[in-house]
Parts: structure tokens; C-alpha cells; sequence
């Protein structure tokens, strides 16, 4: 589409992933349902002292100013550390150290000591006016991911803490939810090294793949944000937020490089601003992009020293790119079914131990056709086709009947004797040879639907029709 | 390397084996660690055992803040304000991390802008402390503060103070101003004010409107009614208790009726309380305490010799439990502590004024219910009725330096609303 070379098109990703169990400074769930409102307060931000001078800040809380933001907490998922009524506690270890873990896998430097900062929000998603973030790694020369257009190096990682969903806004109240509020947020930055829209998804699956090794990563829709920074020559400084998903990411840059080409072919300046990623690849003016975040240390927390005690707890789990390649050798299974097997998590040792006679393409095949459908229906049909009581081919009909809450006879879908049937064609054949071969295969399918397998049954009249 | 050249606020790079790293030097607690403050805001600590190289780029300039011209408003009342400490008005340096308290006109308009709407301030600082750190004489020093204050024709003052003791604080200053012809209110904030969401603004601004709006005079505290960044109320000095560790609404009346709720943003004032000093009068201040007092609280278990650490001293607060009981009666051979105890509380009572409050906090002292209660009655125990046992602590002092014949009358009688004769139900609600 474009010349990204001749565009100097330079791409960089901030990946963010929610950690599971608990929150980062409080005991509160990361469970995220939101459903039993317990509470609702309100609350104005206003500018601190030492912000004077820093235009950006001291703007954001100009118009803050004007603003109500009003805070709902949901039962179990909120508490006063999220209301900004009770100092964070301890550090949630897990997550700590799985950040650290990260950070060891990606080969990035740990900092001897790590202080945790506050950094400046004004917009209200903090209830606090600050997000609590600290740097775990920073990268080092080792520290890249391969893809298939070339390295992509990682500049560092950070644990924060999420911010508040917003509801709604009704003119100047500005309604957030308190429950997603502090759940840890790992956030890998990678350099500007990405050269095409392509190798941004490309990175960017690779790097939430690498995650997905964990086993403290939260999984599910907005549990991975992906944000794109990306400028071209005589552009400026784009950041995309919000996709929805990762397929779109190609298509959203592409839009927005048209975008910026227009701009300059008309002679105008393409404003540094944050952009929002729409359902349909284009993108739409979220704000202007802001200058260097302003952060000061928490007073609240001490310094946390990476010593070696918690380094030894320090442990890189087998990564999933591993397992994939592990399975597929193991079982003979092609690559893509391997992955999805590991993707989504299906125990497909505990299957293969339990149906030896279904061979293992065939078994991944179901595994993951069926993943949705109930445990015990995939298991029927496992169990009737490991026994030889069904053929594959019967698979998807016992499968929609099951749906349908029918009550499944077996008789009815008995694997069929292809001897048996040569010798009824042929017979039929005798009786009415005027029937042409779709006649023919009609009266069969009629009889044997579901049973037979529609290409064998076609080289069976075709073989007898032309004796 | 040992020796660092820089010091806190300046550019430098340093280099390890393998990584070099350059940022702005931030003072560090624990001294076997460098931090630095790198480009991208966060603070990276590093071992000093490691630093193989080290340089300096640019020397720290300090960063002035800007001059602000305080225009005095002729047709807006001043207000005095005195800070003793505490997190009311403190400000954060982006540089190096480090938090200052604020104190001049100049920097305390700046942090709270709509001050300057409601009256013109004059600033100063008192002290520099916890309010964990008060000592009777403190209320002394504020009282000739407040004087010299009010000679200047302020409208009324504010003290700013740390919330751990802001509630003992407000009744010790209630007793010691016999007679007070402006308001006197205390505010604290929850969370700093190094903060976008602290409540130090909205309370300073309540308290400011409520003494510039109002013909109240005498001492009062001024805190958020709750979660809501809305409402402040104003309190009873003698009536207010701390009952929570962090709640921004930490602040309850206990056995009485907050005085007025402000809603500062509608520019409202509502009392709540028909009854409450005015302006008027001349200022009387009586700052005499004494020295030894004490308070006790029971629990199971006691024993003797914490009550024997008391002798010698003038008065003792009791705060027992339920409607004023402690470990007595000896109803088998576990508790014949319990007549060392009271024998202890005989020989106590001849030179100590013992007073009786309840840890329960709500409700009244009633010592005629139980035997126990009758019992301690005849020890020479005298009910503390309804006041806040914290309350009664500094009133016993009080009374004792300057009243002290008068002691055992007064301590039952209702000087500064300390106590309330008429409990209702609404009060624990």
C-alpha cells in the first residue's frame, strides 16, 4: 500500500498487561464484574504546589477545576485505598515478582532498589490524582524480540497500577468506576524499531505471547492493551490507544498514515496528539499527546531492594513458545494446531492419555472445534470415537444434536460397512439403471446422512455405475 | 568509587561494567544506593559498589517559585493563620522528590487560589511538628499567639495542625481561651496536600467561609462531613473525636452535634446548633496545666502496679469500661490480684483526683447501675459522665493548674460544652 521505507515510517508499542489475584496496594479482587454498585462519592482535583511552571500539568488541572468526578465502587472490588482514604499496603509480591520475572526474560537490567513513583493524572481515572508506577527493568543490549522484518528492541518495564473505567459523562460530573482501579499493569515499552504495520502486530503478538507464559496474567477481553506510537517523515508523534483487537492494528496504521499524508499534502503541521482506534480502522482525536509525565517518589511506600533473596525468587516459567514447539513434536502435530492447543489452554496430554485411539491431528482438530461446547458432550463424542462406536464423519451431527439437547441414539449414527453399501448400490444400480449418479447418491444420503462420507460414496457409484 | 562530588538535584551520568545511566542525583535513605532520576520521570536506585565512573553534567539550579503580589483587599475580613505542622500546606519538588511545608502568603495563596476570594491572610509558622509531639506548654505558646493575633484585628484564626491530636488539641485550647471574641478553628487534612485529591483545600476554604460568614466565636474544628468532596462540618472542640486512622471524615462528634455543615462550592452555611458562642467579649486566657496526669485504660488482666505508676500524681483519668468498671471483685484464687487493685485505687484516691470515663466513648458514665460502680464511688472515683475520656484528661489538667480547689466541683460541671446533659438518640447514628 505504502513505501514505509521511503515514508521512514518508525513504529513503537506500549504493551499493558493486568496481573491476576489481587490488586497492587490493596487486598481487593482483580475479579472485574461490576455489578452490586456499593457505593458512589464525589470528588474535585485541584493543583498542587510545584506544578506552577509545568504548563501541561497546571492546564490539566485548569480544567479539572470545573470538573466533578464521581467514584462508584462495586462490592469486593473496591476499598478505601481505592476511595484515596487509606495509604496503599504492602506490595503484592506476585505481581512483583512476576514483573521481575519478565523483566529477567526479556534480559533487561533490574534496578538495585526500586522506589515507587507517582505519576500525575488529572483527568480523574485516578482517584488519588496519580498513578503508582515503578521501573522494574530497563533494556539492555540483549534485550529484543525477533520477528520476522527484524529485531525490535525493548527499552524498559514498569509496574503500575490501572486506572478507573470511566461510565459516563454527564456535562461536568465525570462518573468512574472504582474496580479496575489498581489492579498491577505490567507496561513493556518497546524502541521505535518497528518499520511496518505488519511487524507492529507481529511484535505485538509476540510479546503478549511471550506473557501469556505466566501463569498470574489475567486473560480475556481488556486484559491486553496494545497502544501504537508512530511518525513519518515531516509528520509528528502519533499515539493510537484502544484497539480492540489485534488484527485491526495493520489496517488502523495504514489510515493513519493516509491521514498524516493528507495533512501534508495540503501544507498543514500533523498535531502530536493521542488517538483513538476505532472498530473500523480509523482512528478519532482523543487529546493532545502529553509532555514528559511529571512523577515524584510515593511517600508512602518504602524503597523495595532487589536483593538476592527476592532475585532467587526470581524464576522465567517455561516459556509458551517452548511448549508450542513441544508439542508439536511429541504429538506430530502441525504448528497452528499446537499453538492453539496452548493458547487456549487446552490439556491436550490429558486427552491424548485418556483417547489413545484418536489419532493426535484429529484429536487437536476436535479439541479445538469444541472448545466452547459442554465438557461432557466433547467427551461422549471422544469417548464413542476412541470405542469405534462413531467415525469421525459423524462427529458434527452427534455434536448438533447434543446442542439441541436430543437424545442421542447410537444406532442411528453406527459406522457403516462400505462392502455392505457397494453391494446395496449395486443392486440399486440393477434395479433402476436409468438413475443418474446424483439420483443415486441422493436415496444413500437419504439413508446413510451423517454416517457416510459424501467423497467415498461418489468413487463407489462412480467405480460400479461404469462397470 | 567512594566519593561523590554531586549533590542532590544535579544532571550527572554514571557508568557501571556494563550500563551507563544519566539523570538527576535524588537524595537516598539508605546510603549503599545512588538514585537517580531518569529522563522518563522514575527514580532508578543503584548500588555505589557498582558505579565504576561518574561525571557531572550540569550543577542543579534551584528552581524558584514563582513571585506572586498579594494584593491586600480592603473590603475582605483577615485571617490568621498559625501552623504548627502537619500535612496541611506542603508542596512537592519535582526535581529531587522532596516535600517542603509552605508557609509565606505568597506560597500558601498559590497552593489554594480561592483563598484569596474569601480574606486576606497573614501566615505563621508556630511550630514544626507532629501533634503526637504536643505538650501542655505548646497550648500556652499558641495562647499568646492567638493573642497577639487578635490585637492585629484579625477576623478570626485558623491552626493548622497534624490530625493524630488536632481533637485533644481543640478542647485543651477551648479551656485555656476562658472567654474568646473571634472564632479560633483548627484544620487538619487527611492526605497531604502534596496532592491533587487531598482534602486540605476544601477544608481550608470551609473553615475560611464559616469565619469570615459567621458571627461564631470561640474554638472549633473544621473537617470533610464525608467521603464527598462537598461538605465540611464545623465541631465541637470538646465533643470531636479522631475515629479513624485515614478516612478523610476521621472526624466525629461523639455524644453531641457537629455546629455547622458549609458547603463551600454553593457558598452555604447551615447551623446545625442553635446554641454556640458569639462574637463578643474580651479575650481571657487561664494556660495554666498541670503536669502530673495521667489516663488508664482497663483491660482484662491488670495488675496493681499499673495503677501503683500513678502515685504521686494529681489526677487520673480512668477510662474504663461499659459505664465506668474496673477489674474489682475477687471471685476466685485468679483474680486476687483484684484486691491488690483496689487497695491500690485507696491509697490512689487520698492525693489523686480519680475521674471515671467510658472507653465505649458513646453514651455516660453511670456508676449506680452495678455494685462494681457503687463500689468505686466509695474508692473516692468520680463520674467523668459523658466526656470523651481524652477530654477529660486535659479539663482534670486544667482545672488543676488553675482552679485547683475548685477541682472535684468542676470537673462534673459543664465549662466549654465538654459535656452534655441531654443525650439523644440521634447521637450514635
Amino acid at each position: 500500500m505504502f513505501d514505509y521505507n521511503d515514508l521512514n515510517l518508525k513504529i513503537g508499542l506500549e504493551i499493558h498487561q493486568q496481573l491476576s489475584n489481587k490488586k497492587l496496594f490493596c487486598n481487593c479482587s482483580t475479579k472485574f464484574q461490576e455489578k452490586n454498585l456499593d457505593s458512589e462519592f464525589s470528588r474535585k482535583l485541584r493543583a498542587v504546589a510545584g506544578e506552577q511552571g509545568y504548563v501541561d500539568v497546571a492546564a490539566a488541572f485548569e480544567e479539572a477545576k470545573h470538573r466533578e468526578f464521581v467514584y462508584h465502587g462495586y462490592k469486593d472490588e473496591y476499598c478505601l485505598v481505592d476511595c484515596d482514604d487509606d495509604p496503599p499496603h504492602e506490595i503484592n509480591q506476585d505481581a512483583l515478582l512476576t514483573a521481575l520475572s519478565v523483566a529477567k526474560l526479556f534480559k533487561m537490567n533490574a534496578p538495585d532498589e526500586i522506589q515507587v513513583m507517582r505519576k500525575i493524572i488529572a483527568d480523574g481515572s485516578a482517584c488519588s490524582s496519580f498513578q503508582r508506577t515503578m521501573l522494574i527493568g530497563l533494556g539492555t543490549k540483549d534485550s529484543f524480540i525477533e520477528t520476522t522484518q527484524g529485531n525490535v528492541r525493548i527499552t524498559s518495564l514498569c509496574l503500575e497500577e490501572d486506572a478507573c473505567k470511566i461510565e459516563k459523562v454527564h456535562d461536568n460530573r465525570i462518573h468512574y468506576s472504582l474496580s479496575r482501579q489498581g489492579i498491577p499493569l505490567l507496561e513493556i515499552r518497546t524502541e521505535p524499531d518497528i518499520k511496518t504495520p505488519e511487524q507492529a502486530k507481529e511484535a505485538a503478538e509476540q510479546i503478549g505471547l511471550l506473557l501469556r507464559s505466566f501463569s498470574s496474567i489475567l486473560r480475556g477481553i481488556g486484559t491486553i492493551r496494545q497502544d501504537v506510537n508512530l511518525s513519518i517523515k515531516n509528520g509528528n508523534r502519533i499515539e493510537i490507544k484502544g484497539f480492540q483487537e489485534l488484527r485491526m492494528m495493520p489496517k488502523t496504521i495504514d489510515f493513519e498514515i493516509s491521514r498524516q499524508i493528507n495533512i501534508i499534502k495540503q501544507g498543514k503541521n500533523v498535531e502530536k496528539e493521542v488517538r483513538k482506534a476505532n472498530d473500523n480502522g480509523t482512528t478519532s482525536f482523543l487529546r493532545p499527546l502529553p509532555g514528559a509525565a511529571r512523577m515524584y517518589p510515593d511517600t508512602d511506600i518504602k524503597t523495595i531492594s532487589v536483593n538476592k533473596e527476592l532475585l532467587n525468587e526470581v524464576k522465567i516459567p517455561e516459556l509458551i513458545t517452548d511448549k508450542i514447539i513441544k508439542l508439536q513434536k511429541k504429538h506430530n502435530l502441525s504448528h497452528e494446531l499446537a499453538s492453539q492447543i496452548i493458547k487456549e489452554n487446552i490439556d491436550f496430554e490429558g486427552y491424548a492419555s485418556k483417547f489413545k485411539k484418536i489419532y493426535s491431528g484429529l484429536l487437536a482438530t476436535l479439541l479445538i472445534n469444541y472448545s466452547k461446547d459442554k465438557k461432557g458432550h466433547l467427551e461422549f463424542v471422544l469417548q464413542n470415537l476412541n470405542s469405534g462406536r462413531i467415525t469421525k464423519d459423524v462427529i458434527d451431527s452427534v455434536m448438533m444434536n447434543l446442542r439441541m439437547n436430543k437424545k442421542v441414539n447410537l444406532e442411528q449414527f453406527k459406522s457403516v460397512n462400505y462392502s455392505e453399501i457397494e453391494n446395496e448400490i449395486q443392486e440399486l444400480i440393477k434395479k433402476k439403471p436409468e438413475l443418474s449418479t446424483n439420483a443415486v447418491m441422493g436415496i444413500l444420503m437419504g439413508k446413510y446422512r451423517g454416517r457416510v462420507d459424501g467423497k467415498k460414496l461418489i468413487e463407489i457409484i462412480n467405480k460400479l455405475s461404469t462397470k | 568509587m567512594k566519593n561523590f562530588s554531586a549533590k542532590a538535584g544535579d544532571l550527572v551520568e554514571i557508568s557501571t561494567d556494563n550500563e551507563v545511566f544519566s539523570g538527576t542525583l535524588i537524595p537516598s535513605v539508605n546510603h549503599d544506593i545512588l538514585v537517580l532520576k531518569l529522563d522518563s520521570g522514575y527514580n532508578l536506585g543503584i548500588k555505589k559498589n557498582k558505579i565504576k565512573k561518574f561525571r557531572l553534567i550540569k550543577k542543579f539550579s534551584q528552581e524558584r517559585p514563582e513571585k506572586q503580589n498579594i494584593v491586600h483587599n480592603k473590603n475582605l475580613p483577615t485571617i490568621s493563620i498559625l501552623h504548627t505542622g502537619g500535612t496541611l500546606a506542603s508542596r512537592v519538588s519535582y526535581e529531587t522528590g522532596a516535600v517542603s511545608a509552605r508557609f509565606t502568603p505568597e506560597e500558601l495563596l498559590a497552593m489554594f487560589p480561592g483563598l484569596k476570594e474569601i480574606a486576606n491572610f497573614r501566615n505563621k509558622l508556630v511550630r514544626e511538628m507532629f501533634s503526637d509531639d504536643l505538650r501542655f506548654k505548646h497550648f500556652s505558646i499558641l495562647a499568646r499567639e492567638i493573642e497577639r493575633e487578635i490585637k492585629n484585628k484579625v477576623h478570626g484564626i485558623i491552626i493548622g495542625m497534624g490530625t493524630d491530636n488536632l481533637a485533644v488539641a481543640a478542647s485543651a485550647l477551648s479551656f485555656v481561651l476562658e472567654s474568646c471574641p473571634v472564632p479560633v478553628i483548627l484544620v487538619g487534612s487527611q492526605r497531604s496536600s502534596d496532592r491533587g485529591s487531598s482534602d486540605a483545600y476544601l477544608n481550608l476554604l470551609s473553615a475560611s467561609l464559616f469565619i469570615t460568614k459567621t458571627d461564631f466565636s470561640g474554638v472549633a474544628i473544621c473537617m470533610h462531613e464525608n467521603l464527598n468532596d462537598k461538605t465540611c462540618l464545623i465541631l465541637p472542640a470538646c465533643k470531636t473525636r479522631k475515629l479513624h486512622t485515614s478516612r478523610r471524615d476521621a472526624f466525629k462528634v461523639v455524644n453531641d452535634k457537629p455546629i455547622a455543615r458549609i458547603n463551600y462550592e454553593m457558598n452555604q452555611i447551615e447551623f446545625l446548633k442553635k446554641n454556640y458562642g458569639k462574637r463578643n467579649g474580651r479575650l481571657a486566657i487561664k494556660d495554666k496545666f498541670e503536669e502530673k496526669v495521667g489516663l488508664i485504660k482497663i483491660t482484662i488482666n491488670m495488675n496493681a502496679k499499673q495503677f501503683l505508676s500513678y502515685k504521686g500524681y494529681k489526677g487520673l483519668i480512668i477510662e474504663g469500661t461499659g459505664l465506668g468498671h474496673t477489674p474489682l471483685d475477687v471471685i476466685d484464687k485468679e483474680t486476687k490480684e483484684h484486691a491488690k487493685i483496689k487497695k491500690v485505687l485507696q491509697v490512689l484516691s487520698k492525693n489523686t483526683v480519680l475521674v471515671m470515663t467510658s472507653q465505649c466513648l458513646f453514651g455516660r458514665v453511670n456508676m449506680n447501675v452495678y455494685s462494681k460502680g457503687r463500689e468505686l464511688q466509695e474508692l473516692g472515683v468520680i463520674s467523668g459522665k459523658d466526656m470523651l475520656p481524652e477530654t477529660a484528661f486535659v479539663k482534670l489538667s486544667w482545672l488543676l493548674g488553675n482552679y485547683p480547689k475548685q477541682v472535684k466541683e468542676l470537673i462534673g460541671k459543664n465549662l466549654r460544652g465538654e459535656i452534655n446533659e441531654n443525650l439523644t438518640k440521634e447521637f450514635l447514628e
